[in-house]
């Protein structure tokens, strides 16, 4: 479908063990100019590895790399015009800020006003203004995460290689960074290659998802299409249950679209990137993210998405109750609730309000 | 309730620390006391304070050069220990290869073995190289034995460095020479100190190995060691083995716990960055 | 990473024998970068201890087989030094003296450390680091001095026996004759400059120890003495086993305190191989007692090697 964009990077064939482990076990793959594209995959599946030889941390025992159409098998990290966002950030901890995101560009030897200038104007992006002077231990771990970035950033690399840059952070932080990285990525148009073994995060937040298992590449595709088509039962597995639903813009919001269903219903979601009233938006929540209660005692104002439904089915699952939904959006949804929860008072064929905040919820995106 | 002690044995227990501590002090202070007595001989009768033998050692030219000459031995090894050790630590720290557990019982080794034969055996060496005895050579014995001081001081402190700084900087531009000089060795300099300042007071005060191969200059300890058949010369040596002593102990001291601390500070920094990690 | 071991164990000659065919000219070249690296920090260090510590230790070796001699009349490739030293030689006799010293100078150090580090690690609580400082200062400081000081207490006309005249309880020309150039002056000045050295492994140990477990004996309504007896001495037995070897292994060498301190009569195996080679010039025999006293450390390492927790050193 775009063979005729540019590639920032190129993999091809790309082989990698350890010892008798292999890692990497031939991988073929275009990441395109200003795309987001994620690498997905459980804990060994050879995400890292393939990143980490992007990066020139490793070489690949086969095969090519390309940034740009040139090939860097071979070249040493600091030849690579590619940077990355390390796992726990790997901030300096003997410099301030200001001399952690201005190391790169001092080491290109930039002039000591234009690097301050670089520095100023990359920390603003971040939202980290006057922050220049504070040690990375003064800073929180969402501040030490913008460092990282604004670090990376600053060296305006053909692609930036973020290594599941938000795994240290707790889940509400998480939500409010991978929109953060998403504006970020916009603004700037710079090549993400994303790293993570959450679903969620990848399935909101990229333009192409790569689904990685046992060193090989099971389905690469638009988020959709992972979710809805899934070519592989690892890859329908690994993406697991989630709510989706298709929803028509009534209402732009400031970074949030709501479609509105009549008597306080409405879905509310967030759109880093923006929406246009009578688009229409494929939309995910997770089962455990979704809140039941009787319509009876159910309010429904406040803030955040309810859908009004009747319980079709319960199923125990020991610790765990499921209670599918048939919803007034003419889909069918799932909640997950502790079984001692109070909403275990729900019997089949109760009229329900599901309601769930508007952070819990992702826009599926489709490119 | 604490089970480890009750709360006689508690005071049992203080009891017996302090007379240990007292008895580990007490020869110190007496050599301190001593050398401030105004007598020839180094015993009682206490006949009043002076500070005689303190300006007798300083007139003392051989003696003065003895320290001049350790000193410089003592310069050489820290410098070399250091420049030795650095590489080995990276080495331990961050690289596996075949053959590790062989090096690094070598680099242990000499914390165990026994010196008389370490000395005969570089007099030996240097007996065969046909190499003339000199402080230069005593420096060459003392490396050795210092080196593996050196390293354990340098290994915990690289331990908490973790690698992928050094990964960063190598990915944000910096050739692998620049990201150790600017990131490792900053970080290492603590201990770098720590270890500098071991190996010195290991050899300016090595006795054993220098009595094999000092040739014609004696060291400090060499010197000391010649005097102590001369009744005469005990006080002034005595003064001087308290200054020497006292230097020795506060620089070592105080740079042990400037490492410590130095350490924990560096650990806080690394836990704060890592440390939401185990909440999420 | 998801598989059976039988399954790597299955393909891994296929796989070695596939890494070796298809390696790219890059991959390999990256290897041999990171080993010509590695190389390149190992040089140094070891490059200097070979020369300056194993080729001189096997110099020793090498004498004390007569491989290389010194003087006309040392013989040639013999192993009469080895035969003379391990039958008949007073000089075993020194070395079973010397053994017998160690033993009890490292037992005593162990004995009088071993309170020390217990209340530092289990009764001075938020001090503890302070503490041990305060007990490791004078280790840190001159050995050598450190001995002189003791000398000048215990000798003849040294600060006990002038003290003790001086309130009349010797006579003028008298001295307690067990106090210096003595067995007991060694054991004494030894276990002095010993007890920090040896309290730092102990400490480590019973610092480690899980105090829950102390708690869970008391608890099955153990004695504190009980609790001692049966779980922290036990679990601090391998730092104690530690410490002893410690001190043991380089006692026996012993050079400069019997010197000082002892006399002739109470010299050990360090004097006695120092002799050899300055006062003897029988440097064939010196090098059969100094590769006999190597031998004798690398079975001991050998053993209880184990426990020797070398960290300790700097922690």
């Amino acid at each position: 479908m775009s063979d005729l964009r540019d590639s920032a990077i190129t993999l091809d064939g790309v082989r990698k063990s350890f010892g008798r482990v292999e890692a990497v076990r031939g991988i073929s793959l275009d990441v395109y100019e200003s795309e987001f594209l994620t690498l997905l995959g459980p804990s060994g599946c050879g995400k890292t590895t393939t990143m980490r030889m992007i990066a020139g941390f490793e070489e690949p025992d086969e095969g090519q790399i390309y940034l740009r159409g040139r090939d860097v098998v071979g070249d040493p990290p600091n030849r690579r015009a590619v940077n990355m966002v390390f796992q726990h950030y790997a901030l300096f901890p003997h410099m301030n800020v200001e001399d952690n995101v201005a190391y790169g560009l001092k080491l290109r030897k930039v002039a000591k006003e234009e690097r301050k200038r670089l520095v100023g104007e990359m920390l603003e992006i971040v939202r980290l203004s006057g922050m220049q002077r504070r040690s990375p231990s003064q800073l929180s771990g969402g501040q030490q995460q913008r460092v990282a970035l604004a670090r990376a950033l600053v060296n305006r690399p053909a692609a930036l290689l973020l290594d599941e840059p938000l795994g240290a952070l707790d889940v509400k932080l998480r939500k409010q960074m991978q929109l953060e990285l998403k504006r970020i990525q916009n603004e700037l148009g710079t090549t993400f290659v994303y790293v993570t073994h959450d679903q969620e995060e990848a399935l909101s937040m990229s333009d192409r998802i790569a689904v990685m298992n046992d060193g090989l590449i099971e389905q690469l595709g638009t988020p959709r299409e992972i979710y809805e088509h899934p070519v592989t039962p690892f890859v329908a597995d690994f993406v697991g249950v989630l709510n989706a639903l298709e929803i028509r813009v009534d209402e732009v919001g400031d970074l949030t679209a709501t479609m509105r269903i009549g008597d306080g219903e409405r879905v509310v979601v967030p759109v880093p990137t923006g929406a246009t009233t009578g688009q229409t938006l494929m939309a995910a929540v997770r089962p455990e993210r979704v809140r039941i209660r009787r319509a009876a005692e159910a309010a429904t104002s406040g803030s955040g998405s309810a859908v009004q439904g009747t319980v079709a089915l319960i199923v125990y699952l020991g610790t765990l109750t499921q209670f599918h939904v048939d919803t007034s959006l003419g889909a069918r949804l799932v909640a997950h609730r502790l079984s001692d929860d109070s909403a275990t008072a729900v019997r089949e064929g109760d009229r329900v309000v599901l309601s769930w905040d508007e952070e819990d919820a992702a826009v599926l995106s489709d490119a | 309730m604490n089970v480890a002690v009750s709360k006689g044995g508690r005071r049992t227990l203080w009891g017996l620390f302090g007379f240990l501590v007292v008895f580990l002090y007490a020869p110190i202070v007496i050599l301190i006391m001593f050398s401030v007595n105004d007598r020839t001989l180094v015993s009682f009768p206490w006949q009043g304070f002076t500070l005689r033998w303190y300006r007798t050692f300083m007139q003392n030219s051989a003696l003065l050069l003895a320290l001049r000459t350790s000193a410089m031995i003592a310069t050489v090894t820290a410098i070399v220990t250091v420049a030795l050790a650095i590489p080995a630590s990276v080495l331990f720290v961050r690289r596996r290869f075949f053959g590790k557990p062989f090096v690094s019982a070598l680099v242990l080794s000499p914390l165990v073995i026994p010196l008389v034969v370490f000395g005969i055996a570089l007099l030996i060496l240097f007996n065969t190289l046909a190499v003339p005895l000199s402080p230069w050579t005593v420096a060459v014995g003392h490396i050795v034995i210092a080196l593996p001081f050196a390293v354990l001081t340098l290994v915990p402190r690289l331990e908490r460095i973790p690698a992928y700084l050094e990964e960063a900087s190598r990915d944000l531009g910096a050739s692998a020479m620049t990201a150790f000089r600017s990131i490792t060795l900053p970080l290492m300099t603590p201990a770098i100190v720590s270890s500098f300042l071991i190996s010195f007071v290991i050899s300016f005060d090595e006795v054993v190995i220098a009595s094999f191969i000092a040739g014609d200059e004696p060291t400090f300890p060499l010197y000391l060691f010649s005097q102590l058949r001369l009744p005469s010369r005990l006080p002034q040596v005595i003064a001087v083995a308290v200054v020497v002593m006292l230097a020795s102990g506060i620089l070592v001291v105080a740079s042990e716990v400037w490492r410590r601390i130095a350490n924990h500070r560096l650990e806080r920094q690394i836990a704060l960055v890592e440390g939401e990690e185990a909440i999420a | 990473m998801g598989r059976g071991q039988g399954v790597l164990t299955a393909t891994s000659t296929a796989v070695e024998a596939h890494e070796r065919a298809h390696l790219s000219e890059e991959a390999r070249r990256a290897r041999r970068r990171a080993r010509a690296s590695t190389l390149g920090l190992a040089s140094s260090p070891v490059g200097y201890l070979v020369l300056f510590f194993l080729v001189p230790v096997i110099l020793v070796a090498m004498y004390s087989v007569g491989a290389l001699t010194l003087l006309p009349k040392d013989e040639y490739l013999s192993l009469q030094p080895w035969r003379d030293l391990l039958f008949g030689s007073i000089y075993l006799g020194v070395f079973w003296r010397s053994v017998q010293m160690a033993l009890i100078v490292s037992v005593g150090a162990v004995l009088l450390a071993y309170p020390i580090a217990y209340v530092l690690a289990l009764v001075a609580g938020g001090r503890k680091y302070t503490l041990l400082l305060l007990i490791i200062a004078p280790f840190l400081t001159s050995y050598l001095l450190r001995v002189l000081a003791l000398r000048v207490i215990l000798q003849e006309e040294g600060v006990v026996n002038s003290f003790l005249r001086t309130i009349g309880a010797l006579g003028a020309d008298q001295s307690i004759g067990w106090l210096y150039n003595s067995r007991f002056a060694v054991y004494f000045v030894l276990i002095y400059v010993w007890i920090p050295f040896v309290a730092l492994p102990i400490f480590v140990a019973l610092d480690n120890l899980d105090l829950a477990l102390l708690e869970a004996s008391s608890d099955l309504g153990a004695s504190r003495w009980r609790t001692f007896r049966s779980v922290t001495l036990p679990l601090s037995m391998p730092g104690v086993i530690g410490a002893f070897i410690f001190v043991f292994i380089p006692t026996i060498g012993e050079y400069i305190t019997p010197l000082l301190v002892g006399g002739p009569d109470n010299f050990m195996f360090g004097n006695a191989i120092q002799g050899a080679f300055l006062a003897g010039f029988d440097w064939q025999f010196g090098s059969a007692m100094s590769m006999f006293l190597v031998l004798v450390v690398m079975a001991l390492i050998a053993i209880f090697g184990r426990y020797l927790n070398v960290r300790t050193v700097s922690e």
